[in-house]
């Protein structure tokens, strides 16, 4: 038996141009499903997105990019189980009959729950976020756009003569998402992130080297006033040349001062993940540490999406719910999760405004936003001045974490610390360990606070921010391709 | 949503070709894409969720005077907005700069013939057959140990089709099915925990064993508890697919492809002819494996698809190369321009990249270690220099081997080596080939690879 009909949803059919129509639209389409289904909870995400991408292979224009993504994810729960559209199309009869099939699957799915899936319950907002960018990357020409990748591919390439490869990604977003749920949440906003990702690789004599560094920023092009196209090249192309006189590692355990660049990621990978309500319900080494203490007494966790213009940030999530800043670990004590309205349910918890969807073709999952290390009070030469063999890990090259808490950190950019002061270059270096083993090792944090966009993976890709202050380690397991 | 049927595919990418040269592009080419996925996730031991979505789009890719524009839109409905993303892709083109190495779209050719790619059976599943299949491979999973917990996993199928016209006159069209069912496990006893562990199959034709995933994952996982860490020093490892994937993708992968030697970016520059492996290494890309994942008549420009030797018996003898790289060597595509559907430009990627097996079964592989690792998975791979192919990884989950045999699992192991090092010092392959996406191998044994430990 179907759970609606929805030949009998007389609405008009179009595609959309105002997001006015839209909103409307979307409010009948949640109406007239929640009266005819039996589906206890119903959502309507629609996006109507405009993307600019530019890509340079050693100042060449591979291609200019422009593209429209419209469409709508529609979520349904019957019988405590999960039903998920997604449609690239925004009219009444596309999103009706989506929404019919997913309840339909839905319900065929919920015969083998044996706990159905509840929400936590929360403020049903009416907003209309607008975006106020200084300059509005939609607004100007793509021409700019290359232009500015131009200038940072002329940096790289201008820096040294070793310097053998450079690629420059441009990408911006620009667009409105909608938000109405038959709870009465009905939120409109707008969204806009600028990207820009440089990689160099340099050669002499056999080695190879690689450098990347990355722009990101939910605030507007204005972004490129502070990061300078020299800026961001230079650092680029700097670190591929220091590089190719680097040595590797030792392998083995060494005391080490992490980059804020460095902490961010180690904080991100081997802690935030493992603090996502859904991975510690599925039995990451978290499970039964809530209120516990996990790290040392310097150690206080963040993860913020308040953070104006920073790249994680935003006003509500995608599930209706304002983004806040979340006290993860408190003077080495767990004291709260990220959660959806699903794991904050189960959490007897508030949800923390972490469900994200990366588009319209995929579920929101749990999500972190600016993820960092709160600072203390060492200058940089206070953290490296006991430390008689060790490594400083400046900048990262990528994470990852295991729900058993083990995590790996590789790292582009390392220098050896000899007597409490900085040596010789390090190359491809990389951390890993025991999380929890090792933030009982973190004995002294920085004071100077820096947040560095990355784009995490989780199955769907996510905008965040990771960083801190520098973080002294007293010890962790250093490996090298040596 | 209605779906698309192929010939209207088609038609839609022939008219935005024809708009662009009226509109006075010198080349154009379109590329329209449809895909209609169905999915029922698994989380925590439970079904969760179920899914349907529909995703389709033109991407137009436009030429004038050398310079290349591009648009896409995943809204198709009306005409004018064909139009649009035409006129975008112009004026795309018009801001961009003219680049001297471009020599011209992929002239016409026929496609090629493939097996395996496309089964009815796949395309008539419902909704609620997907459901049993989760139960299964669910119910697999729990009867077999109790110590194992499902952690996530699904199972997914999909209807795919593409098209392909440009202003050479291709016109082009396949459509294929794909089918998987994975999950995700680990092991719990007291307060060990176990990294996760993670079994799938992933088939172009409806021919997946929910049943064999389900306790091969739980089996995993439950041999993976009482780990122990182990000394620093060299020894044989024993890489299965999934690890071997993880370090291939951004290592020997990208050293192969035309865009990585041209630009200076792969150890393989000036090196065909010469010894790059193993002899008994041998590596095709296989555009045309029987039921490759990545098996199609043409690829994502309108060339066919071909089978091209890579290595053989340890000797260098091709790259991989898209209509540009090809163009710009005075060479012919191998059919290699790889597309991520409709939202981008072709590039140069691998299709089945097929490491030919060789004849020793998964115990004798074993059984000829003294001291090693056997290694299901590796952490942190993307961390890898890609230029220079260095890699410093976990291990997890692996086993120890002592004397021919498994003894125990091992906890926080880090690999460290350089991928292209690791190649000359293979010294056994299985004859348990597997495809595990784009790649298709069996287990191989190298010499002397440095683990940390203690």
């Amino acid at each position: 038996m179907p759970l609606l009909n929805y030949s009998s949803l007389k609405l008009e059919i179009s595609i959309l141009e105002g997001t006015q129509r839209l909103k409307e639209v979307l409010v009948k389409v949640v109406d007239a499903v929640e009266q005819k289904s039996g589906a206890e909870y119903v959502e309507v995400r629609a996006q109507q997105l405009h993307k600019t991408m530019v890509t340079l292979k050693e100042g060449r224009v591979e291609a200019a990019k422009q593209g429209i993504e419209n469409g709508a994810a529609l979520r349904v729960l019957v019988k405590g189980t999960w039903g998920f559209a997604s449609v690239g199309a925004l009219d009444v009869k596309t999103l009706s009959s989506a929404i019919l099939d997913a309840s339909k699957m839905a319900e065929a799915a919920s015969s083998r729950r044996k706990a159905p899936i509840k929400l936590a319950q929360t403020k049903a907002f009416e907003d209309n976020v607008a975006l106020k960018p200084r300059k509005d990357p939609s607004k100007i020409p793509i021409e700019d756009k290359i232009s500015t990748a131009l200038a940072v591919n002329d940096v790289i390439l201008g820096f040294d003569k070793r310097v053998r490869s450079c690629t420059v990604n441009y990408l911006d977003l620009t667009g409105t998402t909608c938000f109405i749920n038959n709870e009465g949440a009905c939120i409109e906003e707008g969204k806009l992130y600028v990207w820009l990702g440089v990689g160099a690789t340099a050669k002499e004599e056999g080695v190879f080297t690689f450098s990347r560094e990355s722009v990101g920023s939910t605030s507007g092009y204005e972004v490129f006033d502070v990061e300078t196209p020299e800026k961001i090249g230079q650092m680029t192309a700097k670190r591929a040349i220091e590089q190719l006189r680097a040595k590797p590692p030792r392998g083995g355990a060494f005391p080490v001062v992490l980059g804020p660049n460095v902490v961010g990621t180690f904080v991100h990978e081997a802690f935030g993940h493992l603090a996502e309500a859904d991975l510690t319900l599925s039995g990451s080494v978290l499970s039964d540490k809530l209120g516990k203490k996990v790290a040392s007494n310097v150690v206080t966790f963040y993860d913020d999406g308040t953070i104006k213009g920073a790249f994680g940030s935003f006003k509500y999530d995608d599930e209706g719910v304002p983004a806040q800043k979340t006290l993860l670990v408190k003077d080495g004590v767990v004291v709260g999760l990220m959660h959806n309205r699903e794991t904050a349910h189960q959490f007897n918890a508030k949800p923390t405004g972490n469900a994200r969807a990366e588009d319209f073709r995929v579920e929101p999952i749990i999500r972190m936003r600016n993820t960092f290390i709160e600072p203390k009070n060492y200058s940089f030469e206070e953290l490296v001045e006991d430390i008689k063999f060790g490594y400083y890990l400046k900048s990262l090259r990528g994470g990852q974490a295991n729900l058993d808490g083990t995590f790996q950190v590789g790292i582009q950019e390392a220098y050896e610390i000899v007597s409490g002061e900085l040596g010789e270059p390090v190359s491809n270096a990389s951390i890993s360990g025991n999380t929890l083993e090792t933030l009982f090792k973190v004995d002294a944090v920085g004071k100077e606070f820096e947040l560095w966009p990355a784009v995490c993976g989780k199955g769907q890709s996510a905008f965040v921010c990771d960083g801190g202050a520098h973080t002294r380690v007293k010890e962790v397991l250093v490996g090298g391709s040596a | 949503m209605v779906v698309l049927k192929q010939e209207e595919m088609l038609s839609l990418a022939e008219k935005a070709v024809n708009i662009a040269v009226k509109k006075g592009a010198d080349e154009a080419e379109a590329f329209v894409f449809q895909g209609l996925n169905t999915s029922v996730g698994i989380e925590r031991g439970q079904i969760a969720r179920t899914s349907r979505t529909i995703d389709r789009g033109l991407g137009a890719r436009i030429i004038i005077n050398k310079a290349v524009g591009f648009s896409y839109t995943n809204v198709l409905e009306s005409e004018a907005v064909i139009e649009d993303t035409v006129l975008r892709a112009l004026g795309s083109a018009k801001a961009s700069k003219p680049d001297k190495d471009w020599h011209g779209l992929p002239a016409k050719k026929p496609p090629a013939s493939v097996k395996g790619t496309f089964d009815r059976r796949i395309e008539e599943l419902h909704s609620e057959d997907l459901v049993k299949t989760a139960s299964a491979m669910l119910d697999a999973a729990e009867k077999t140990d109790k110590r194992a917990f499902p952690i996530e996993g699904g199972v997914g199928s999909g209807c795919l089709s593409m098209t392909i016209a440009n202003s050479n006159g291709v016109a082009v069209a396949d459509y294929g099915t794909i089918i998987e069912c994975s999950m995700a496990t680990i092991g719990r006893e007291g307060s060990e925990v176990t990294p996760e562990c993670f079994e799938f199959n992933f088939e172009r034709r409806y021919d997946i064993n929910p049943e064999w995933v389900g306790e091969e994952a739980a089996r995993l996982a439950v041999s993976a508890l009482k780990a122990k860490k182990i000394e620093t020093k060299g020894v044989s490892v024993i890489f299965t697919q999934f690890a071997l994937q993880q370090l291939l993708y951004f290592t020997l992968i990208n050293a192969v492809k035309a865009d990585y030697v041209q630009r200076n970016q792969s150890v393989f520059k000036n090196k065909i002819g010469m010894k790059v492996a193993s002899e008994n290494v041998t590596i095709y890309d296989d555009g045309l494996l029987d039921g490759g994942i990545r098996t199609w008549r043409f690829d994502g420009e309108g060339v066919p698809q071909q089978r091209t030797l890579i290595i053989e018996k340890g000797f260098l003898r091709n790259i991989i190369y898209d209509n540009y790289t090809a163009k710009k060597e005075g060479k012919e595509s191998t059919g290699n321009g790889a597309r991520a559907g409709y939202l981008s430009t072709p590039n140069v990627d691998s299709t089945n990249f097929h490491i030919l097996p060789g004849d020793k079964s998964a115990e004798e592989l074993i059984s000829e270690v003294g001291e090693g690792l056997l290694v299901y998975s590796v952490q942190g791979a993307h961390s890898s220099n890609p230029a220079s192919g260095e890699f410093s990884v976990v291990a997890a989950p692996s086993w120890k081997i002592k004397d021919g045999e498994i003894v125990h699992a091992v906890k926080g192991a880090m690999l460290a080596g350089n991928i292209f090092q690791v190649l000359t010092h293979i010294s056994g392959l299985g004859d348990n080939e597997r495809k595990t996406g784009q790649l298709v191998a069996p287990w191989v044994l190298v010499e002397n690879v440095k683990v940390i430990g203690k």
